[in-house]
């Protein structure tokens, strides 16, 4: 777990669903007509993929980190580009 | 008139369900068709065919039936659905590779399997067989009930409900028995495709239709119903907040470990097939809107439903204001819904028998792949019999089910990354986890305290399984963290860039024959 920090973002639905439950449990403001407990829940489970797409970007930046630091590459100055290979 | 266009609709659908179902074993290629090929479909598909089967086996008849009445009858309440898969399909992320790889390694179809080897004891895979064919058999109840209520309801009265119920049963049982996970596979195709348009169909349809548009729509259920559309919803008997959580918390960590789920984990090609469908999968949820939300459009429309008939909510709009055609494409998403997860439900308890129960005898293991079809169809018939002799209403079960399948959480995914846990704490910790399902479960005490009772469970079953494992005894057990444990955990190994890693997936599954794991039937 500790050598992934990425994978974080896997606990981001927890907290969107259920973590800031008791501030969203509310009718009003309505949004789009939605009551605004329906319309956090649609915005949750549309974040929801986001949040699975970064923890999955995070691997693949450290395996193209792994792969370039095998390869002899200067890995420092490649893990810093950021570019998920 | 309705009644012969509609049946005839069905019918012609359960025809191409049937076929697809069954040229699905051709799908296996020149593979010799072993457990492996059965039960996982060889570890052979694609993103693509694992996303149609993850999502076509989440999305039950309950989703069409129980969703709509939960939203009719409660309202807010009905978003745990929603919520514990999206946190769960989050979590398949790290869970699903984990268990793919440890299977693969060590050649295993099932958690029944993987706890045995895990612990290196067989009879504690036959022990969760039993546990888990307990856990599973009313969901198979469940659908075939489903199937019933929404055949008869779309043909208008003209399939009776006996015969649909047979006729859930029948089409089913052919195709798991012949094709396996494949077959499911390629039905969830048809299903999907069906059930994302007749759904997004309904979802402009039914508002436009009886409120003029979502405006309007919206604004009379905030105007009139306001008790619906926060917790603890409209006269729910204790779904509140602390419920929600503690529910959707549950079953989110249930979900990736549940057997059916398992089944789709290991099914997949490599491990970044896994991974990519744990991004797109959460956004089939998007779905779950619809019923939940004409589920409240029905209390305007058809007021007064209660009991067993409000799980109807849905229905009733679709046959009241569709032509007989839609109303009988409609009714075939909604009985592929119950087809798609019950065929996998069976597989699941027919793979698990096959392999650890049946399977354990040393006289009979070199045909599990023959005893597991065999349970299947007996499991299958089990269910159709309960269905007639003692029918039940749909959540209540469900939720009894998930809360005793959530006592496996430590045994298998503290075990698989934890060395130290024992078979004695693992077990210990999930007998009494399940004493005390049964016990608040039975007596009425769930919600207990205004938190999910399984929760509650699975804290004294971690406290004992610590426990036990600190203070109990040790068993000897020689072989290496690296044959015992799951090793995916650093995402190393059959990574995102490993692309095709694994990939060759002739069922071989690795070397099977290391450790003390049943695995003779290859």
């Amino acid at each position: 777990m500790l050598k992934r920090p990425t994978l974080l973002w896997l606990l981001v639905p927890h907290v969107l669903y259920l973590g800031v439950l008791p501030l969203v449990n509310r009718v009003t403001p309505t949004v789009l007509g939605l009551p605004f407990l329906v319309f956090w829940m649609l915005l949750a489970t549309l974040l929801t993929p986001a949040s699975v797409w970064l923890a999955w970007r995070g691997d693949r930046k450290r395996a193209a980190r792994r792969a370039a630091g095998r390869a002899g590459a200067p890995a420092g100055k490649r893990a810093g580009e950021g570019s998920a290979a | 008139m309705n009644a012969t266009i509609a049946t005839s609709i069905f019918a012609a659908f359960m025809v191409l369900t049937l076929a697809l179902g069954l040229l699905a074993v051709r799908g296996g290629g020149r593979r010799k068709g072993g457990l492996t090929e059965w039960s996982v479909g060889g570890r052979s598909l694609g993103t693509v065919f694992i996303w149609v089967l993850m999502a076509g086996e989440s999305y039950t008849s309950f989703s069409y039936l129980g969703a709509a009445g939960w939203g009719y009858n409660f309202g807010a309440p009905v978003l745990y659905v929603l919520a514990y898969m999206s946190c769960g399909y989050a979590l398949g992320f790290v869970v699903g590779p984990m268990l793919w790889s440890y299977a693969r390694r060590h050649g295993l179809v099932g958690i029944t399997d993987l706890v045995a080897h895990r612990y290196g004891r067989r009879w504690l895979g036959t022990a969760v067989a039993v546990l888990a064919t307990v856990c599973l058999l009313p969901y198979i109840q469940l659908q075939i009930t489903g199937m019933g209520v929404v055949v008869t309801t779309i043909s208008y009265g003209a399939i009776s409900l006996n015969w649909a119920y047979f006729i859930g049963f029948a089409v089913t049982t052919l195709f798991v028995v012949v094709s396996g996970l494949r077959g499911s596979a390629w039905v969830s195709v048809l299903k999907d495709i069906l059930v994302i348009a007749t759904l997004a169909f309904l979802a402009v349809y039914v508002p436009l239709h009886y409120f003029d548009g979502y405006g309007p729509f919206l604004d009379r259920i905030v105007a009139e119903k306001p008790q619906w559309l926060t917790f603890p919803g409209h006269e729910s008997g204790g779904l509140g907040q602390g419920w929600f959580i503690t529910t959707s918390l549950l079953n989110s960590l249930t979900v990736v470990i549940f057997p059916t789920t398992v089944a789709g984990y290991l099914g997949a090609r490599n491990a970044d097939a896994l991974r990519r469908n744990a991004v797109l999968l959460p956004f089939y949820n998007v779905l779950l809107f619809v019923p939940m939300l004409l589920g409240m459009a029905a209390l305007f429309v058809v007021p007064g439903l209660t009991g067993a008939d409000s799980n109807l909510a849905l229905f009733k709009l679709v046959v009241d204001s569709l032509p007989a055609w839609l109303v009988g494409v409609t009714g075939v998403a909604a009985a592929l819904s119950s087809i798609v997860p019950m065929a996998v439900f069976m597989l699941v308890i027919g793979t698990m028998w096959g392999r650890s129960v049946l399977g354990a005898v040393p006289r009979l293991a070199h045909r599990q792949k023959l005893w597991s079809q065999v349970v299947v169809v007996v499991a299958g018939a089990l269910a159709l019999l309960l269905t007639y002799t003692a029918p039940n209403t749909l959540v209540r079960l469900s939720l009894i089910s998930y809360e005793g399948m959530a006592q496996l959480v430590p045994m298998i995914l503290l075990g698989l990354v934890w060395r130290r846990l024992t078979l004695y704490g693992a077990v210990g910790g999930l007998v009494v986890g399940l004493v005390v399902v049964c016990g608040l479960v039975f007596t009425g005490h769930d919600p207990v305290w205004g938190v999910n009772a399984g929760i509650v469970a699975l804290a004294v079953n971690l406290v004992v399984a610590l426990g036990v494992t600190w203070l109990g005894p040790r068993p000897v057990d020689g072989r290496p963290d690296a044959e015992v444990l799951a090793s995916d955990l650093d995402g190393e190994e059959d990574g995102p860039r490993a692309e095709g890693a694994g990939g060759d997936g002739g069922g071989a599954g690795g070397n099977g024959a290391a450790g003390v794991s049943p695995s003779p039937a290859r």
